[in-house]
C-alpha cells in the first residue's frame, strides 16, 4: 500500500453516501418505526376526527396537515438525531475529520429525512382514504406535484438549520422537542394560522413551510382562504424564506465548525 | 524522502474551559498544552509516552485538525493545521480507537464505504481499496458482519482500516493496542511497521514500554502538557542515569544505607519504594563500576537481602521522567 496522490471529493457523491447511510442505520434500527410508520397514522386519525362532517375540502386540508405534521416530525427528528447520534456513536470525529465539508453530511441525512417523511405523508393519506373517501380531485395535479417538492425542500432548508445546532452542542434536544410543537400550532398545519392570536403571526411567518404549507391550500383548495395574500405571495414568501435559510445554514456551518473545533466537544455526548 | 518535517510544532499550547452552574457560573480552565515545542522527521515511527491528562490525545487531535490550540502553530506535511486543515485532511489518517467512533448497526465493509465516499476514493477504487484494508487488518472473513457483533480487538481493527483507507501520509495513532489480547496486539505492531516501510509517517501514542520500545526508533515523554524528555531508547536510558540498574530488596533499610549507597562509583539515582513489609531500592548505574557484590558489601546486617541486575527498562525511564515531573 503506497500513500495515494489526493483524490478530488465529489460532494454530491458525499452527500449521497450520507444519504445511504441514513437509510442503512434506518432499516437497522426499529425504533424509528414509531416516527415514521405508527405516528402518521394516529395524525391521520386526528385530522379525520377533527374535519369530519366539515364538507369533502376540509379533508384535503386535514390530509395536508396531518401530512406535514408528519413530514415536519420526521424532518427535525431525524435531521436532529442524525447528528445526535453521530454524537452518541462517537463517530462525529471521523466525520467532521474527513475531507467533505460536513454541511454536505448534513445535507444527506436530511435528504433521506425528507424521503422518509414523504412516506410518512403518503400513510396519512392513506389512513384518511381509509376512514373518510377519497377526496375531491386536485384542480391542477401536476402545479400540486411541483409545489408539494418545494415543501419538501422548505422542510429540508429548516432541516440543515436544526443539524447545525446539533452539531455546535449536545445540548440541542430541548430546541427540536420545544420547535416540533411550537411549528405545529404556529404554522398553521392542522389549525389555520388566522384563528391564532395575531402576535403569534409573525413567529410562524418565521418558518418556509408555513407559506409553502398555505400556498399548497390555494392551489388544492377551491375557495381557500389562508393569508389575506394569496397564492403568490405565498408562493413568494416560501422562496424568499428558504433562500434565507440555506444561506443562514451555509454561512454557519463553518463557524459552528470552527466554535467546537475551539471548544473540543466533539466528542461529548 | 523530503526535507519538509512531518510534523513541526512550535510553542503550542491548548487550555479547556469548563462551566459549571446556571445563575453563578463557574469557570475552571485546564492546561492541557503548555508550549510544546516537537519535530519529527517524516517515513518513521514516533512514539510518545505519558501518562494520563499529560496531554498525548490533545496534541494528536490537533494535529489532526480535530481541535484548535490556543496559541503556537503546528504543520504537519509543512501545511498548518489551523489555516490549511482542508489541504491536510486528505492526507492525514487518524485512529482514536475505542468501543465509540463506528457505525455499529451496519457491517464493516459498509462503514468503509461510507467513509471511502467522505475521502473520495474512486468509486472504480472503492471496492477494491475496502477488500485489501481489510485483509491487510484480517477481518477479510468479518466484513459483512455488523459491527455491534465485533470483539473490541476486531473494533480496533476496523478503526485502523478505516484509518489508512485512504492511505495517508502521516497516521495519527492513539493507543492503537489498547485493550487487544497479545495476538492482536502484535499484528497490529506488524502492521505499523509495514505501513512505515510503505512511506507512511506514523505518529504513535501508547502507554505500552515495550511497544514503543519495540516500534519507535525515537521517543519523547510527555507529562503536564510538556515533552520532558526525546531521546532514542538507549538515549533516554543515559538520561536517567545508565542502562544498568540493581534491585536490592530486604525488610526495611536505615536512612545511612541507602546514603551509603548512592555514594557508590557510578551510582546516578537510588529509588526507594515500600512494598508491604519490604523496601525495594532501585538503583541506576551509569558504569561497570560497582558490582552486585559490592551493594551485598554495603548492606550488611540483611541475611534476607536479595539484590539482582537487570537492564534499564524504557519503564524506568519513563517513571523517573515523569516522577521527576510530579509536584
Amino acid at each position: 500500500m503506497a500513500t495515494a496522490d489526493v483524490p478530488h471529493v465529489s460532494r454530491v457523491r458525499a452527500t449521497e453516501a450520507s444519504l445511504r447511510l441514513a437509510f442503512q442505520m434506518f432499516v437497522a434500527d426499529p425504533q424509528w418505526l414509531i416516527p415514521s410508520m405508527i405516528a402518521p397514522v394516529v395524525f391521520g386519525l386526528v385530522a379525520f376526527e377533527l374535519f369530519q362532517g366539515a364538507g369533502p375540502d376540509f379533508l384535503t386540508y386535514a390530509i395536508l396537515g396531518a401530512g406535514m405534521m408528519s413530514m415536519w416530525g420526521q424532518t427535525l427528528y431525524g435531521s436532529g438525531w442524525a447528528i445526535g447520534q453521530d454524537r452518541e456513536f462517537g463517530t462525529l470525529e471521523p466525520t467532521v475529520q474527513s475531507p467533505t465539508p460536513y454541511v454536505y453530511v448534513v445535507l444527506g441525512r436530511v435528504l433521506w429525512n425528507v424521503v422518509s417523511g414523504l412516506a410518512g405523508g403518503g400513510i396519512v393519506y392513506l389512513v384518511v382514504l381509509a376512514v373518510a373517501g377519497a377526496p375531491p380531485a386536485l384542480p391542477d395535479p401536476l402545479g400540486f406535484v411541483a409545489l408539494f417538492l418545494f415543501v419538501m425542500l422548505t422542510l429540508a432548508a429548516v432541516g440543515i438549520l436544526f443539524s447545525a445546532a446539533w452539531v455546535y452542542t449536545r445540548y440541542s434536544g430541548f430546541i427540536q422537542n420545544v420547535g416540533e410543537f411550537a411549528f405545529y400550532v404556529g404554522t398553521g398545519c392542522m389549525f389555520p394560522v388566522v384563528i391564532l392570536p395575531f402576535w403569534t403571526n409573525p413567529i410562524a411567518l418565521v418558518f418556509p413551510p408555513t407559506w409553502a404549507l398555505d400556498a399548497l391550500r390555494y392551489l388544492a383548495i377551491p375557495g381557500y382562504v389562508g393569508f389575506a395574500w394569496g397564492f403568490w405571495p405565498d408562493l413568494l414568501g416560501a422562496v424568499a424564506t428558504t433562500v434565507v435559510y440555506v444561506a443562514v445554514a451555509g454561512a454557519i456551518f463553518r463557524r459552528v465548525e470552527l466554535h467546537v473545533l475551539a471548544k473540543g466537544n466533539l466528542s461529548d455526548y | 524522502m523530503t526535507n519538509v518535517p512531518a510534523i513541526e510544532v512550535r510553542g503550542l499550547t491548548r487550555v479547556f474551559e469548563s462551566r459549571k452552574g446556571f445563575l453563578f457560573r463557574e469557570v475552571s480552565r485546564t492546561e492541557a498544552l503548555r508550549g510544546l515545542d516537537l519535530t519529527v522527521e517524516p517515513e518513521a515511527i514516533f512514539g510518545l509516552l505519558g501518562p494520563n491528562g499529560a496531554g498525548k490525545t490533545t496534541l494528536v487531535k490537533i494535529l489532526s485538525t480535530l481541535l484548535l490550540p490556543s496559541t503556537g502553530t503546528a504543520l504537519v506535511l509543512g501545511h498548518d493545521v489551523v489555516e490549511e486543515s482542508a489541504w491536510l485532511r486528505p492526507r492525514i489518517g487518524l485512529v482514536l480507537g475505542g468501543e465509540r467512533g463506528l457505525y455499529n448497526r451496519i457491517n464493516a465493509r459498509d462503514n468503509l464505504r461510507y467513509f471511502a465516499d467522505l475521502y473520495g476514493i474512486p468509486p472504480h477504487e472503492r471496492e477494491h481499496r475496502i477488500d485489501e484494508v481489510l485483509e491487510r487488518v484480517g477481518l477479510e472473513g468479518a466484513a459483512d458482519r455488523r459491527v455491534e457483533e465485533y470483539s473490541r480487538g476486531m473494533k480496533q481493527k476496523l478503526h485502523i482500516a478505516r484509518g489508512i483507507l485512504h492511505r495517508p501520509q502521516v497516521l495519527f495513532l492513539d493507543e492503537p493496542t489498547i485493550g487487544l489480547d497479545p495476538k492482536s496486539a502484535r499484528e497490529t505492531r506488524k502492521l505499523v511497521r509495514s505501513l512505515v516501510s510503505d512511506g507512511v509517517t506514523i505518529f504513535l501514542t501508547t502507554h505500552y514500554m515495550f511497544e514503543a520500545e519495540e516500534l519507535c526508533p525515537e521517543i519523547a515523554v510527555m507529562s503536564k502538557g510538556r515533552i520532558v524528555a526525546r531521546d532514542t531508547v538507549a538515549g533516554l536510558r543515559q538520561l536517567v542515569g545508565g542502562d544498568r540498574t540493581l534491585e536490592a530488596e530486604a525488610y526495611g533499610f536505615e536512612d545511612r544505607e541507602v546514603d551509603a549507597i548512592r555514594h557508590l562509583p557510578g551510582v546516578s539515582k537510588v529509588v526507594s519504594e515500600e512494598y508491604g513489609p519490604r523496601t525495594r531500592l532501585t538503583v541506576r548505574l551509569r558504569s561497570l563500576e560497582t558490582t552486585p557484590d559490592q551493594v551485598v558489601a554495603t548492606l550488611p546486617g540483611h541475611p534476607e537481602l536479595a539484590v539482582r541486575e537487570r537492564r534499564t527498562s524504557l519503564e524506568d525511564v519513563y517513571l523517573d521522567l515523569v516522577e521527576e515531573e510530579a509536584p
